[in-house]
């Protein structure tokens, strides 16, 4: 079944729709809001709290669209709207915890104490960046979208995006950069 | 160049989008410019980082609980039905209605409850039965009434002349 069918399924209430459009969409939000948030309970929280909107604004979607870019901007926009509005900024991320280790363990079974020390402070590192560059940096560097389909789902021009992807490339170097020379005692 | 200048081409020269000509530029700093050559290597390390960035695998339940979303706001949307200020009148109107129920039921004097409702009921019913009675009575005068007045314009005689 393709995805313009699962959704006019969803519209006209099919439970078995509905429950495709999350198997299909779940994994990807609930990374997107933990990459984002960098809280593994938070990132739970979001991520119904978004589904719940894709629910209500379903009727509104547009089939000449792309869906997923779509969705990815109803998401991203709620991100940084409840960002703004709950101030995450003054939080801590979690500590790159398990949940992280674990999964990176299972990615990349050849990681080593430095793949993970690198992992450790640019998981923190993103918590410096403004939220506009954190969200563009995500969906670009650790979701692996073009440039294009970042400009889509952000509603802003490729120049902007790029130039603002490589401003947070450029922060994050300088975070590894200051803590090997911290580490070397420079 | 100074090596603010060529900190802004790095993204671009790590990407392969610089012109030959700013590419030796970049090139002849960073091997003169230990500061710049660590920050070249930094990015290198930060993009292939962040490019293996794990997913991490949502909590079990969390795939039920979105499940659940339409038949959680059909439920939603049938108590805002109920919530209505439209409808505020009448349940305020219940709800006092059942708590007046609730203390009938549980109350230890319920029989003197029961009673005293008998009681007022009673005295209702004959307070109602002495009404119609005298509505019953006030009619009779009133027809009675209303036949002498019959009879007396009878016997008016306009002309002056005596039928007897």
């Amino acid at each position: 079944m393709n995805l313009e069918a699962i959704i006019r399924d969803c519209l006209d209430g099919r439970e078995g729709a509905w429950k495709m459009l999350v198997d299909l969409y779940s994994k990807k939000i609930f990374n997107m809001s933990y990459q984002f948030a960098g809280s593994f309970q938070e990132a739970e929280d979001l991520t119904q709290d978004i589904f719940i909107k894709l629910h209500r604004a379903l009727s509104k979607y547009d089939f000449g669209k792309n869906f997923t870019a779509w969705f990815l901007t109803l998401a991203k926009n709620y991100l940084i709207d409840e960002y703004r509005r709950t101030k995450w900024e003054k939080r801590q991320r979690d500590d790159f915890d398990e949940q992280i280790a674990s999964a990176a363990a299972a990615d990349d079974p050849e990681h080593g104490l430095v793949g993970e020390e690198n992992r450790r402070m640019l998981w923190r590192g993103l918590n410096d960046l403004p939220n506009d560059m954190r969200m563009a940096l995500i969906l670009k560097e650790i979701q692996g979208k073009t440039y294009e389909e970042v400009a889509e789902i952000l509603g802003l021009p490729v120049g902007t995006v790029k130039s603002r992807i490589n401003r947070g490339r450029l922060q994050l170097a300088k975070i590894l950069k200051d803590r090997k020379e911290n580490a070397h005692g420079l | 160049m100074a090596c603010d200048k060529i900190e802004e081409l790095l993204t671009a020269y790590t990407d392969g989008e610089l012109g030959p000509g700013e590419r030796a530029v970049v090139e002849r700093h960073l091997e003169a410019c230990p500061d710049c050559a660590a920050l070249l290597a930094s990015l290198r390390a930060a993009d292939a980082t962040l490019a293996r960035f794990p997913e991490v695998e949502p909590p079990a339940d969390l795939r039920e609980k979105l499940y659940a979303i339409p038949a959680r706001r059909r439920f939603r949307f049938g108590l805002d039905v109920l919530l209505r200020p439209a409808l505020q009148p009448a349940l305020a109107a219940a709800a006092v209605f059942l708590t007046l129920f609730t203390f009938y039921i549980f109350s230890p004097a319920k029989a003197q409850i029961n009673e005293a409702i008998s009681r007022q009921f009673h005295l209702g019913y004959s307070q109602v039965e002495k009404l119609y009675a005298k509505a019953g009575s006030l009619t009779d005068s009133l027809g009675g009434f209303a036949d002498n007045v019959f009879v007396s314009l009878k016997k008016i005689n306009p002309l002056g002349k005596n039928d007897e």
